[in-house]
């Protein structure tokens, strides 16, 4: 029975954010919100999650270093980056260093759930295929 | 000197008392007010070459004067004046098109040399306006 | 290996070949002798000769930098920053819509919630607008004023100018500013409001760099080629090489992202590279950084008689 992704949405513009969470829990997803790249840290570490939709440019931490904090925390979380503004570079770099993909702002909430959908599949995939490896060896 | 028209804008009322005086035996068409709203009223009815404008005045500070006074006057050459180095506005009035910042208490000829360049910026950004023709952009009000 | 690398080894074996017939003629003492100066001369050689690759390199570099920046297009990277700038209030506004579409589906629609909920919404969107209207009128202006109108500027006295608005709050923080100005330096043809916002940024750059307890040197010199140099140099940690070559692109900054501090190197450079100037930078981590601004001194006022 495939279960709904627990997502993390990072950015520190807080009507952006917040609004976003309205518009993915209507559509049944569990989704919560925090304003840094701190404050995102501190909460995986306390709870697991799925997804984190995480904004490129916040001041402090940003974007890419957070990425790669998370993944630190939870190799198996699944991120998607959002920017304003991404050249081809920026983009290939962000998939090299982890990221599931990336979206331009502003983008329709049928892409974001499309793209949660599909990093979701990823994560459970690649945990079932981890399981089974286990199992046999 | 060529005559030019110059607002004086600062709450400081006997400071502009003075400046207003100073100016006009100069030789220059000087008005003085003593708020930012006082001042785009003025800007309304009458055309100004330069204007002097305090950065720190209760209700409406300088710096939003500055802004609104760009939007309706593009044209029009602000100079800031301050009474102790004020830097966040210093590169914010810069930015949004101060002629120049000088610091109180400024010598009148240094202010009068700092007013005659702003007036030739005036007059050069005016020929240039008008040779552009449609291209400058439209003023906003 | 270039011809010059082989100096050390010629002088040497050059010694050494006076050495031999010494050898045969005098004693071995002198041989000795002569071998001793022949590896002298070699090591003195090469150690001066690395001196010399090492500085010619440094300058390739540097030289380097100003090409590649001069070649970037500042337009470019303005409408980059501008573009991204206003993605955000756009998404903000994406979302809203799409929120409101939500809301619209909501039974009954007449509901006193539904109501507020679609009046914030809406005056969010107006929010974001006026937000999109302030980045263009930014971008307006600033593509209105890097035109530069030219007058005759006397950099000395803009530099005193802008020092005086920074000096007391350096002062606070115990941070000298000490000015070095060529006397009767040439009146340069150039845009003094432009040159008055560059000077100022890296007056308050070197202000942040230092932080506290150093000093802010500000020098002007007139060169040979008809230009006029203005140097600031801070005694702050420095600048790392890796950061160097990046230091002049848009929206590099070695601070965390909040309010703009100023123009932005990038921003400086290309007003510098429009009044046909340039800017560099060097650095020596731990000690000191000095920004440099080359700018040409004649250029005709615009509607010269």
């Amino acid at each position: 029975m495939p279960s709904q992704p627990k997502v993390l949405i990072v950015d520190d513009e807080e009507r952006f954010r917040t609004t976003m969470c309205k518009l993915l829990t209507v559509r049944g997803l569990e989704a919560s919100t925090v304003g840094s790249g701190k404050e995102a840290l501190e909460k995986l570490r306390d709870t697991p999650h799925d997804i984190v939709v995480l904004d490129i440019r916040m001041p402090e931490m940003g974007g890419v270093q957070a990425l790669s904090e998370i993944k630190k925390i939870d190799p198996q979380i699944e991120v998607i980056i959002m920017t304003g503004y991404a050249s081809v570079d920026t983009a290939k770099e962000i998939i090299k260093l982890g990221a599931f993909d990336y979206l331009l702002k502003p983008y329709a909430i049928e892409e974001l759930i499309e793209r949660i959908d599909a990093a979701y599949d990823r994560k459970t995939e690649r945990s079932r295929l981890k399981a089974k490896s286990s199992q046999d060896s | 000197m060529e005559k030019f028209r110059v607002l004086i804008v600062d709450d400081e009322v006997d400071f502009v008392e003075t400046i207003v005086k100073r100016l006009i035996d100069r030789g220059l068409e000087v008005d003085g007010v003593h708020s930012g709203p006082e001042a785009l009223d003025l800007m309304d009815t009458k055309d100004f070459d330069v204007v002097i404008l305090d950065v720190k005045m209760p209700g409406m500070d300088g710096i939003e004067t500055l802004r609104a006074m760009k939007k309706k006057r593009p044209l029009t050459e602000v100079i800031m004046l301050t009474g102790h180095g004020s830097v966040e506005s210093g590169i914010q009035g810069l930015q949004l098109g101060a002629y120049n910042y000088v610091m109180k208490p400024v010598p009148l000829d240094d202010l009068l040399k700092q007013m005659t360049q702003a007036y030739e910026r005036k007059l050069i950004e005016e020929e240039r306006s008008r040779q552009a023709g449609s291209q400058a952009i439209p003023e906003r009000v | 290996m270039s011809y010059r690398d082989f100096h050390p080894y010629l002088l040497s074996l050059l010694i050494l070949f006076t050495a031999v017939p010494l050898a045969f003629a005098a004693s071995g003492f002198f041989a000795l002798g002569a071998v001793m100066i022949a590896a002298i001369a070699f090591s003195h050689t090469r150690n001066l000769l690395r001196a010399t690759q090492i500085a010619e390199q440094r300058r390739r570099a540097a030289d380097e930098q100003l090409c590649r920046t001069e070649k970037l297009s500042t337009v470019d990277e303005i409408s980059a920053g501008i573009a991204h700038e206003i993605n955000n209030p756009l998404g903000i506004i994406a979302q809203e819509t799409q929120w409101i579409q939500h809301l619209l589906q909501s039974e009954p629609l007449k509901d006193a919630k539904t109501v507020g909920d679609l009046r914030d919404s809406l005056r969010e969107i107006s929010i974001q607008v006026d937000r999109c209207k302030e980045i263009v009128h930014k971008l307006l202006n600033l593509a209105r004023e890097m035109e530069p109108v030219i007058q005759g500027a006397d950099i000395n006295d803009l530099i005193k100018n802008m020092v005086a608005l920074i000096e007391r709050e350096a002062a606070t923080k115990n941070i000298r500013v000490t000015k070095l100005l060529e006397p009767d330096l040439p009146i340069v043809y150039s845009d003094p409001p432009l040159v008055r916002q560059v000077v100022l940024n890296l007056l308050i750059n070197a202000t942040h760099a230092v932080d506290k307890d150093g000093t802010i040197t500000v020098t002007t010199k007139s060169n040979e080629n008809d230009s006029v140099e203005i140097a600031v140099t801070d005694t702050g940690s420095g600048i790392s090489k890796e950061n160097l070559n990046k230091i002049f692109t848009p929206f590099f900054s070695t601070k965390p992202q909040g309010k703009g501090t100023g123009l932005g190197l990038a921003i400086c450079r290309g007003i510098i590279e429009r009044l046909g100037g340039r800017i560099s930078v060097t650095s020596d981590v731990g000690e000191s950084t000095t920004f440099t601004i080359h700018l040409p001194i004649h250029r005709e006022p615009e509607g010269a008689k």
